[in-house]
């Protein structure tokens, strides 16, 4: 008997000691962050994680730049499309999913480039090559930059986090001025167009990484952005004077010779569309882009191309719903706005069409990435990428500093530039004395369904004007509430103010 | 057994062995010398008693009375002989010397001497001390049940069983006081026969994605089930106890005779409930008058009067072209609606199943071997058209008694179930749309926008519900197998040790195939044909492996009981996953399985968790009459962090038999008066297996077309993460009046839940919306009810029993600084709070009263958006002068207040007849589903509820008062429309049977009964806006943080009419 209980004992004993190991269950189908960031390749896929983030941006951009401007009246029928309010200027959207996402996505990215930064300092050794080791920093700055950018554009003042944060510290940091906001993002794009490579440097396969010329681009973008009219609120023009600084930025990436301006060879007028066709990808106007791809899995395809295309549309070519539901069409004043013969009017607006059963739609909207013979697989699975800048932009914001006094000659930098647009588009050139408002004009029409319509009409202080104009004219079924400049940025998302209350302030105005 | 091993190789392989290598040679001890007794076992009247069952008390060793009353056995002197039948009063006696030993057994007129069956072990129902309710499964076969869970409805007092579901087969969702975890589930830990089954919690659709415990075990095998709801009684189950206990036992054979049963029955399933929705004539009529209001707003000169051909003039159509937002049908008003089809949709998708059951059994008992083997087979259809069930399940539990001191056995039961569901229940899913398709079609039913058929213009776009229902795939198939292995070993005459190997293993496989035949528009079908074709194809393997070694010592010295536990478990979960899925729609057509798919998505993952336990219990009772319990458990899980990975879970409980006292032992009145009072802690582990770390995920992005993989924190890692915790306060009070011809059961509970396990939200600059803390607590008060009366004896049986309970919860607080969490929404503003002192899940939405008329407007009343007069009216809650998602207020809360039982028995000679009435009050349902066919601003082509019949017109046709205009461009917001009351009061169950018995005794037979059976036939609520007031099918905050299952389109509860058969052989 006493050998049987001490055989139980020692078995319990046993028992005790492995078990012990038995609960320290490592996760088989995941890594864990202690355990990563220890070989190369793993450097390489965080700070692929960091570009990830991006991949929702374009639809940001159409829902919360494209759809807010007068470049659509997007008021739906039934008043229940997340859209609804962006563009009437509802006071209530605080809790508007395309506004929370914007806080939520942005931060995100921020949260991925501050650990890919951490690591780098920490475990970056395991990185043989110093050069891949801070290209990888400049990559990752220059997409906090970035995500940054388009948070002080979104909602002026954010918190300002530059290392990671747990919630115990989180719960601490409010929002921070615009200027400090400005600062790290002055600091780490200047980072960037020092230590990125350009864009020739890079490997084929790396085509689509930020380049030396981006970070200048975007560096430019942020100058004239301050430079901005203040408003009276705490948004993204700070009233400074640094179109000159811009200009510099922009200038060197005219001069690198990394870019061409398309223009239409012979007869053919395709130049313009041809900027945006799959087969023509990351061709000499790209600066930067957001990539897709489609058929992986897990999935690195786009939504954007048919966000601001409604179902209907597809139903007509017999194709699968998309997702863009209704339609938000496209403003009577964009419309009316094209010369005759703008190539760029039919290339991305689509006026109308007709489903099969006698139902006709007559309202125009945007289609300038839909190819219909590219409908892919999966909804969700396009495979254009999306161009974030493009070197027109660059042209035609050294243009804007330059009608805004920095140095350089109004004909060659400005007048040249225009009719070389024009030209493409089919219309005639030889403008002279070109003023900002036609500038600005012209930008809407290059431009339009690229999302950039809300930030120029931030940025060049039209959007006083323009708006009310706008809505007084094309608010037909008068569902637009009346502007007022604190709609120039959005409301902190609800749940950011509901984590604590009085952490964040909430805009003024909302 | 290898795999077993196998399985349990992380821990204590060695261990096994050692343990199997010491059990056996502790078998080899030989017993003591033994003497033969005889006797013969009489009532008070003297008359012999057969099959009554003699039994050698702490052993299995036993026989039973023959035909004369007479038995014989070996028993060691001072060994307790047992002798034990049905409803009579145990007895134990010793033994002191060979020969006679006559016993005369004495009717029951206590429950005291009943034993219920408690964790680790079993206990004499009037030592209990903690709050446990009993449900017998007698009568389990003479009803018409497939699940397990089915059968508690309305049974027990604070176990709340709710029928969420109308697909057969499909889980029921089961709840013991209250709701006391907001994110890690809130259902009870199932132990079958003394193995704990692993714990899920249903999915934020209410579904159980990776299966429920319930799934495929026969309810026809069941013994009792016994549902510890104390943390006192549960505590022994450590840190998956917070919900309560079920204890399930499966039925051993009996000493005597070999009994074999065969057990029938058939009948119809169908709808209990048709929701009134607008008919075609209704159906144009608003339509009719929202196209002319749509026209006559579209522009000036457009007036109501102007005919098609005019308004196709002003559009500028061509001929024959339409726009159905400005132009009627002329054919709505013409006779017989010009050769257009008038569908009710309800009527068209639901039918009359068939059910049927077949259950043959085998049981018995000798010295040696106990056993019980049954095989079931059940098939029952659905009461749509594409739906049904079938199972095929085999048990068989042995027992063998090697010798005195060893027994071991083995509980086997492999099971296999198929599901047919096409997909019905659930947002837009069949029944959501054929409750929203319009009435007026061009098509016959089947027929209607599929094929060859295009849409009819004015209809919604849907696709024919019926043709998808019988058109399209959903089949689920799950093998699952329950195998237990035990060895029990009698070390002394008072200490015994246990050991038993478990295993649970589901294999679950399911396949979805919907065909572009019944998909998309007719030009999608015709220009591409099969892309628009899905399937998908996804198994699991769930395997659960317990290993639990107990020490058990008994002693009774004179007046003084005492009982002693220790043990030790180890259990552990591993969950593997594929899923395959067709991408771009099929190849081939007419084949349905994934080699036709264009191309195919993939994945598989695996996970784990290991749960390590000791724990022990002490009772102690002094004369029957002073009872004290306390055990203790230590668990440790893999889920939690590495901070915090044990805990302790204590419990202690003590109890008075007052009527055992001599002040009331002669009483007249009272025969049985117990008091009762425990506390205890118990936690709940129900999260994911990895929740406390930093997970990587992949997020993958592209360079140059070619895939760039990308791994990032998908969220924030808590090393402190840890159990939530549930201190419950118990305080009952059981009486038995008049020789316990009433016996009631009072429970007062306080529980307390805090370190809930929450997604508590965090700021968005740590890069996530919420991370998972312990943090909140949530209060659970309630009192509880049972009485039991025989109101009748003699030729005419009356019975009562009823439950009743009473609970309320309250959010004591949420994460600190926080005073509420709006749940978010996937449709429109969140319209449930968790706010500190309101119950959790409260209702939050716009209170609507009544119609705006002019004179409102005039008096500058507060409005939503572009309101005018004729739509509705909501109360400004701030004041602030508008109406927005600011004036939401706390209108409701989902738990009932008040769950009801009743049941009625009436017996007179072979006749019996029970009634099972239930019901519940208190509570509200916001129905999305409502809102989905109910909605301000709902346009033409949708079907609408029959509220709107009654809707506003104009101001000197305001209707009904409750419903505004049909044309409104306002938009919506979250109001009362949608709120319900989930009252409901259900005639559950009509079981009308006979005895057959007497008809044809003396055959082969030994018994036998017929009965009818109505399920469901008679009930009331007030749920307009659905069919059934616990249905939960559909995910509504869409986050995975704050689970809120809701009704979206959920069934009616079946109704059924069943003719049974039972006999005995």
């Amino acid at each position: 008997m006493k050998k049987t209980l001490y055989t139980l004992l020692v078995a319990g004993t046993v028992l005790i000691i492995s078990c012990k190991k038995s609960l320290e269950q490592q996760p088989i189908s995941n890594n864990t962050i202690d355990t990563y960031f220890t070989a190369p390749n793993d450097f390489l896929q965080g700070m692929n994680a960091v570009y990830n983030d991006l991949r929702t941006y374009p639809d940001r951009l159409l829902n919360l730049s494209e759809t807010r401007s007068d470049n659509l009246y997007a008021v739906s029928e039934g008043g229940v499309r997340d859209w609804e309010g962006i563009n009437s200027f509802f006071k209530t959207i605080a809790s508007n999913p395309y506004v929370e996402e914007g806080w939520s996505k942005n931060y995100n990215g921020i949260a991925r480039a501050n650990t890919m930064l951490e690591q780098l300092v920490k475990n970056g050794a395991v990185i043989p090559d110093a050069t891949l080791r801070t290209r990888y920093e400049a990559e990752a700055k220059f997409l906090r930059a970035f995500y940054y950018f388009d948070l002080v554009r979104l909602y002026g003042e954010v918190p300002l986090i530059d290392h990671t944060v747990l919630a115990d510290e989180a719960l601490n940091i409010s929002r921070s001025p615009v200027a400090d906001i400005y600062k790290l993002i002055i600091s780490d794009l200047q980072f960037a167009s020092e230590n990125l490579p350009i864009p020739s440097a890079y490997a084929v396969g790396d085509k689509g990484r930020a380049s030396k010329f981006a970070a200048k681009s975007l560096l430019g973008l942020v100058y004239m952005t301050r430079s901005g009219p203040d408003y009276g609120i705490k948004g993204p023009g700070l009233g400074l004077n640094e179109w000159a600084l811009a200009a510099t930025q922009l200038t060197d990436v005219i001069n690198s010779g990394s870019y061409t301006f398309a223009t239409n060879t012979g007869t053919a007028t395709t130049a313009y569309s041809n900027i945006f066709a799959l087969t023509n990808e990351n061709n000499r106007e790209v600066v930067f882009n957001v990539e897709y791809a489609t058929g992986s899995n897990p999935q690195v395809g786009a939504t954007y191309p048919w966000l601001l295309v409604p179902d209907g549309y597809f139903q007509s070519l017999g194709k699968p719903n998309q997702g863009g539901l209704e339609i938000r069409p496209v403003s009577t004043n964009l419309l009316n706005s094209y010369e005759a013969n703008d190539i760029r009017k039919p290339f991305s607006i689509q006026a109308g069409y007709a489903i099969p059963r006698g139902v006709t739609e007559t309202r125009s909207f945007f289609k300038k990435y839909v190819d219909p013979t590219q409908v892919p697989a999966s909804r969700t699975d396009w495979a254009i990428n999306f161009i974030v800048m493009r070197y027109t932009d660059v042209l035609l914001l050294k243009a804007e500093c330059v009608l805004h006094g920095a140095p350089g000659s109004t004909a060659t930098d400005v007048d040249a530039v225009v009719n070389n647009v024009r030209i493409r588009a089919g219309l005639a050139g030889g403008k002279t004395g070109i003023t900002l408002p036609q500038l600005m004009e012209e930008r809407r029409k290059e431009f339009a369904a690229e999302g950039t319509r809300w930030h120029d009409l931030v940025r060049s202080g039209l959007v006083t004007t323009v708006m009310p104009a706008w809505i007084a004219a094309d608010d037909v079924r008068k569902q637009i509430q009346p502007f007022n400049n604190n709609y120039i940025i959005y409301p902190v998302p609800q749940s950011q103010l509901d984590v604590k209350i009085g952490l964040y302030s909430q805009n003024a105005g909302y | 057994m290898s795999k077993i091993l196998q399985l349990s190789e992380i821990c204590g392989k060695k261990f096994l062995t050692l343990l199997f290598i010491s059990f056996f040679s502790l078998a080899q001890l030989h017993a003591q010398e033994s003497v033969t007794v005889t006797g013969k076992v009489s009532d008070e009247k003297g008359l012999a008693m057969p099959a009554v069952s003699v039994k050698i008390k702490g052993t299995t060793q036993a026989v039973s009375t023959d035909a004369n009353g007479m038995y014989a056995i070996k028993a060691n002197i001072g060994a307790i002989l047992v002798f034990q039948y049905l409803s009579y009063n145990t007895q134990e006696l010793p033994v002191v010397k060979a020969g006679l030993l006559n016993v005369k057994l004495l009717e029951a007129n206590t429950k005291l001497e009943e034993v219920v069956v408690i964790g680790y072990g079993t206990q004499k129902k009037g030592n209990v001390t903690g709050a446990i309710a009993t449900f017998k499964a007698d009568n389990l076969d003479e009803r018409p049940i497939v699940r397990v869970d089915q059968a508690l409805v309305g049974q027990m007092a604070g176990v709340s069983v709710k029928q969420t579901s109308g697909t057969p087969g499909k889980a029921f969702s089961i709840q013991v006081r209250g709701t006391g975890s907001i994110s890690a589930g809130n259902e009870p830990l199932y132990v079958l026969d003394g193995f704990p089954l692993a714990s899920s919690s249903p999915n934020g659709s209410g579904n159980y994605s990776t299966g429920n415990p319930l799934d495929n075990i026969n309810p026809n095998d069941i013994e009792s089930i016994q549902v510890l709801k104390d943390a006192s009684a549960a505590a022994i189950y450590g840190s998956r106890a917070a919900n309560g206990v079920v204890l399930i036992t499966t039925k051993r054979g009996k000493s005597g005779k070999p009994t074999i049963t065969f057990n029938t029955y058939a009948g119809t399933v169908e709808r209990s409930k048709k929701l009134d929705m607008l008919n075609g004539a209704e159906w144009i009529d608003r339509a009719t008058e929202m196209i002319n209001a749509q026209w006559v707003a579209s522009g000036t000169g457009r007036t109501a009067s102007q005919t098609t051909e005019e308004r196709r003039a002003i559009l500028g159509l061509g001929a024959g072209a339409f726009n159905v937002t400005y132009m009627l049908d002329d054919r709505w008003a013409q006779p017989n609606y010009g050769g257009l089809n008038v569908v009710d949709w309800q009527d068209e998708i639901f039918r009359t199943g068939i059910t049927q059951n077949y259950q043959l059994g085998a049981s018995g008992a000798t010295e040696t071997v106990n056993y019980y083997v049954s095989g079931n087979y059940v098939k029952q259809q659905g009461m749509v058209t594409g739906m049904d069930y079938t199972s095929y399940s085999a048990r068989a539990n042995v027992e063998i008694k090697a010798n005195d001191h060893l027994k071991f056995g083995v509980n086997i039961a492999p099971t296999y179930s198929v599901t047919n569901d096409p997909g019905v229940e659930g947002k837009d899913n069949i029944l959501h749309q054929a409750l929203s398709m319009s009435p007026i079609q061009q098509d016959l039913p089947g027929a209607v926008n599929v094929f060859n058929n295009t849409q009819y213009i004015w209809s919604v776009s849907t696709n024919d519900p019926l043709a998808k229902l019988t058109n399209s795939i959903g089949m689920t198939k799950k093998f699952r197998t329950l195998g237990t292995v035990f060895g029990e070993y009698k070390i002394f005459d008072d200490l015994t040790f246990k050991t038993t190997v478990n295993l649970d293993n589901t294999d679950n496989t399911s396949k979805s195939y919907v065909p572009y035949t019944i998909t998309g528009s007719l030009t999608t079908r015709n220009t591409s044909p099969n892309v628009g074709t899905s399937g998908s194809y996804g198994s699991y393997r769930k395997r659960t492996f317990v290993n639990e070694n107990t020490l058990s010592y008994v002693k009774t010295l004179g007046k003084h009981d005492l009982s002693v536990l220790a043990g030790q478990a180890y259990n552990s979960d591993k969950l593997e996953n594929v899923s395959l899925s067709a991408v771009g729609g099929f190849g081939v057509g007419g084949i349905t399985t994934l080699n036709a798919a264009s191309a195919i998505n993939g994945n598989t993952n695996e996970a784990m968790n290991v749960l390590i336990s000791y724990f022990g219990r002490v009772q102690y009772s002094f004369d029957s009459k002073y009872l004290l319990s306390a055990s203790i458990r230590r668990d440790g899980s893999s889920r939690f962090g590495s901070n915090n990975q044990y805990g302790w879970f204590p419990s202690v409980s003590a109890g008075w038999n007052i009527a055992k006292e001599s002040f009331l032992k002669d009483s007249k009145k009272i025969s049985d008066l117990k008091l009762r009072l425990s506390y205890g802690e118990s936690g709940n582990y129900n999260i994911g297996d990895y929740g406390s770390r930093a997970l990587l995920g992949s997020n993958n992005y592209t360079f140059n077309g070619v895939p760039a993989y990308g791994q990032a924190v998908i969220g924030l890692a808590n090393p402190d993460l840890s159990w939530e915790k549930s201190k419950t306060t118990d305080i009952g009070l059981d009486i038995g009046l008049f020789q316990n011809r009433i016996t009631a059961s009072f429970d007062y509970y306080n529980k307390l839940s805090t370190d809930l396990l929450l997604n508590v939200p965090v700021p968005g600059t740590t890069a996530f919306p919420t991370q998972l803390s312990n943090s909140g607590s949530v209060r659970n008060k309630g009192v509880e009810f049972e009485l039991s009366t025989r109101n009748l004896t003699g030729d005419f049986q009356w019975t009562t029993s009823l439950n009743l309970s009473h609970n309320s919860n309250k959010v004591v607080s949420i994460a600190s600084g926080q005073s509420q969490i709006l749940i978010p929404s996937s449709f429109d503003v969140p319209h449930s709070i968790l706010r500190v002192g309101d119950p959790m899940y409260s209702i939050y939405v716009v209170r609507q009263e009544g119609i705006l008329t002019q004179q409102d407007i005039d008096n500058k009343a507060a409005l939503f958006g572009s309101q005018t007069v004729g739509d509705p009216k909501y109360k400004d809650f701030n004041g602030d002068g508008v109406i927005d998602a600011n004036d939401r207020e706390i209108v409701g809360k989902p738990n009932p207040d008040w769950t009801y039982g009743v049941t009625n028995t009436f017996r007179y000679k072979g006749f019996d007849l029970s009634v099972l009435v239930q019901g519940q009050t208190g509570g509200s349902i916001y129905s999305l589903l409502g809102r989905a066919l109910g909605r301000t601003g709902q346009g033409v082509p949708d079907n609408a509820l029959g509220f709107f019949r009654d809707r506003w017109r104009s101001p000197s046709d305001p209707g009904a008062g409750e419903v505004g205009k049909a044309y409104s461009t306002f938009g919506r917001i979250k109001n009362t429309d949608w709120l319900y009351s989930s009252n409901y009061i259900r005639v559950r169950n009509i079981t009308l049977g006979y005895d057959l018995g007497k008809q044809i005794k003396g055959k082969a037979v030994k018994g036998a009964r017929i009965y009818m059976t109505a399920e469901n036939f008679f009930g009331h609520d007030s749920y307009k806006g659905g069919f059934n007031p616990e249905a939960s099918n559909t995910n509504l905050s869409g986050s995975d943080s704050f689970p809120e299952a809701g009704d979206y389109g959920g069934l009616p509860l079946p109704k059924s009419l069943i003719l049974g058969l039972n006999f005995t052989f």
